[in-house]
């Protein structure tokens, strides 16, 4: 691509575009909407399943918008009869085959297919009355991951995303023509920790996770843009939820969001599920000694503790963000009280590797040294008072004057408190790379948690 | 596609129809002569004496409870597609899916219940299912029960109750 800037036009109205730049990223980025399968930002053209074809003033048949490039003076239809009657029966080919078993496809509301067919098939279903060819399905590729051979379309972007982005080349087409379906080499299990991104870049139901399967039909789901909480990396994601009659709020999937700065367009499979975390062991009810006490009780009874003691200390987790942070802060000058977010505890140096994955397993580790917050390991006495916000080092600390601030149950005699998760509010993140990311709120409890800044707050420290 | 437009002629603007009068009095007159004819002679009155007698009405098209139909092999019909979920404009439908142990197909309910209180027997959900698995053609027109949970038809409950108009299994 180079810097020049060339005049072209699409569909009679005249546009300007760098030289050499990819038309169909183009009318794509610029909201033109054009059926496309193997085309993806990440993967590039392929050009196998001929979709994107539009008419170029000047050749004789219509051309794949993937496989050109702007120069000056191009004209590109992308509407006319011809282009709308390819489509179509480019549309009859991908079906011939196809189960359109759509009813138990967990896809279904997203697929690509059933998209184009709305758009652009619309043809009577006599065409596909003819014997169709039987092939598998239910085919376990391993890491979470189910292939469907009937549901295929031979995009080849689970392909190309082994062989171009993670390099390990771990899927491929076998057999020939009508036979043809994507395959694992014979006995082998998919190994890469980031093949369920094959999940999401799948177009059609072929491929899907098998952590997600007949959970929940896609329509019902609500998304909230977000950032994953597995490591400093901060790849961004977005959460799918639904709350129905029947069920509260729940999440039920992550699914990477397209950051270029940050991800990219993908994420790592630890990161993908661990929305799990979100659903299981929370507290929920204030405890005092293993019995539950209401509200008024606990903030008299931390008034009572931060009196009687001298030597305060503070924990504040590093999964916290900046705003809430910053009012810990705030708080520990006020209460006169030493403040630290040790790290180390969080370092996983088996997690790492050297593309999305980062050694520090906490999401605002940066933030924390940005506030310069004392990360050392703090040293307790048996008459410290230890006030706890989240902060996973709590756990191995034996001291018996201690509020906790949680989310999720750690083993604790003293006073415990429900702490908002990062999902229930919504602040600023820093990453290892000092990009500052905002993630907003995504759920709401059936009954309100507090949030550090709101717990301060009915405490009676400033804010 | 171009849509049939039919013209309608607007009514309500001619003098006579203005004064709304002539219209009240005119449905006064049915109104009276029904009243006049059942006090002349008290057995014309239509009533059926429920629970005694019991309703004779009840056609292939009526919309009793629902039922959950089989397939030939006397498998559970239903895949949990949850289209009649998505149609219910009560909500009534809960539908948690599964994968399907019998080896008939992919897809079966986990669960499936239909709260009576809150359906509005539309019938939405069995013009929604695309594989007949769900029918309204019971013929069973009241539901009685002490306690909400009563009125929650389960999977069992639905799959046990019977079609009375001959189609007993799934016709898809």
């Amino acid at each position: 691509m180079s810097s020049k800037m060339v005049e072209f036009t699409v569909n009679g109205k005249k546009l300007l575009a760098f030289e050499g730049l990819n038309l169909l990223k183009y009318l794509l980025d610029n909201g033109y909407n054009i059926p496309h399968y193997c085309y993806h930002d990440s993967l590039g053209a392929d050009g196998n399943c001929r979709m994107c074809m539009v008419e170029i003033k000047g050749k004789k048949r219509p051309q794949i918008a993937c496989d050109t490039l702007i120069k000056e003076g191009l004209e590109v239809n992308t509407n006319t009869p011809t282009i709308k009657r390819l489509r179509e029966e480019i549309l009859q080919m991908q079906l011939r085959n196809h189960p359109v078993d759509c009813p138990v496809c967990d896809k279904a509301g997203e697929c690509y297919l059933q998209n184009y067919y709305m758009d652009y098939g619309l043809y009577k279903e006599g065409k596909h009355k003819k014997q169709k060819i039987k092939k598998s399905k239910n085919i376990e590729f391993g890491r979470n991951v189910v292939y469907d051979e009937e549901r295929c379309i031979l995009c080849k972007r689970c392909v190309r995303f082994f062989a171009n982005i993670t390099k390990t080349n771990e899927l491929g087409v076998i057999k020939r023509a009508n036979h043809s379906t994507i395959s694992t080499a014979p006995n082998q299990k998919l190994q890469s920790q980031y093949a369920m991104n094959i999940v999401d870049l799948c177009p059609v139901g072929a491929l899907l996770s098998s952590d997600f399967k007949f959970k929940q039909r896609v329509w019902f789901l609500q998304s909230s843009p977000s950032i994953c909480h597995g490591c400093t990396k901060n790849c961004n994601i977005t959460i799918d939820y639904s709350s129905t009659k029947f069920q509260a709020e729940r999440i039920y999937r992550y699914k990477a969001r397209r950051n270029e700065d940050v991800n990219g367009y993908f994420i790592c499979d630890e990161g993908r599920l661990s929305y799990k975390e979100y659903h299981t062991n929370r507290v929920t009810q204030i405890e005092y000694k293993n019995s539950i006490i209401d509200f008024k009780e606990a903030i008299s009874k931390i008034g009572i503790e931060i009196f009687i003691h001298k030597d305060i200390v503070i924990l504040a987790s590093p999964n916290l963000y900046i705003e809430e942070l910053e009012s810990i802060i705030k708080w520990s000058k006020k209460l006169n009280a030493r403040l630290y977010s040790p790290l180390e505890c969080y370092k996983d140096k088996e997690f790492a590797d050297n593309w999305l994955k980062e050694e520090l397993r906490v999401a605002n580790a940066y933030g924390v040294m940005a506030l310069e917050i004392d990360t050392s390991t703090p040293d307790i006495s048996s008459d410290t008072l230890l006030i706890n916000f989240d902060h996973k080092l709590a756990q191995d600390i034996n001291t018996l004057h201690r509020i906790d601030f949680i989310t999720h149950s750690i083993n604790s005699q003293g006073l415990i408190l429900p702490l908002a998760s990062w999902v229930q509010s919504s602040r600023h993140l820093i990453n290892s790379s000092g990009i500052k990311q905002y993630a907003p709120k995504t759920l709401v409890a059936n009954k309100p948690i507090l949030t550090v800044t709101e717990w301060i707050e009915a405490i009676g420290g400033d804010i | 596609m171009s849509k049939k437009v039919k013209k309608v002629t607007r009514y309500g603007n001619s003098t006579k129809e203005r004064l709304y009068l002539p219209a009240i009095l005119e449905g006064l007159k049915i109104t009276t002569s029904h009243l006049l004819q059942n006090l002349s002679d008290i057995n014309s009155v239509e009533t059926l004496e429920y629970p005694e007698e019991q309703p004779t009405d009840i056609t292939s098209r009526y919309r009793g409870l629902h039922r959950l139909t089989h397939r030939a092999d006397g498998t559970i019909r239903c895949v949990a597609c949850f289209m009649c979920a998505t149609a219910c404009p009560a909500e009534c439908i809960d539908i948690v899916a599964t994968t399907r142990d019998d080896g008939v197909d992919d897809k079966m309910p986990l669960q499936f219940n239909i709260d009576t209180l809150e359906c509005i027997f539309c019938g939405y959900c069995v013009e929604a299912c695309p594989c007949d698995a769900i029918r309204m053609d019971t013929g069973i027109f009241s539901i009685i029960g002490k306690k909400r949970e009563d009125f929650i038809l389960t999977k069992d409950r639905l799959l046990s109750h019977k079609g009375v108009f001959g189609e007993e299994i799934s016709r898809a």
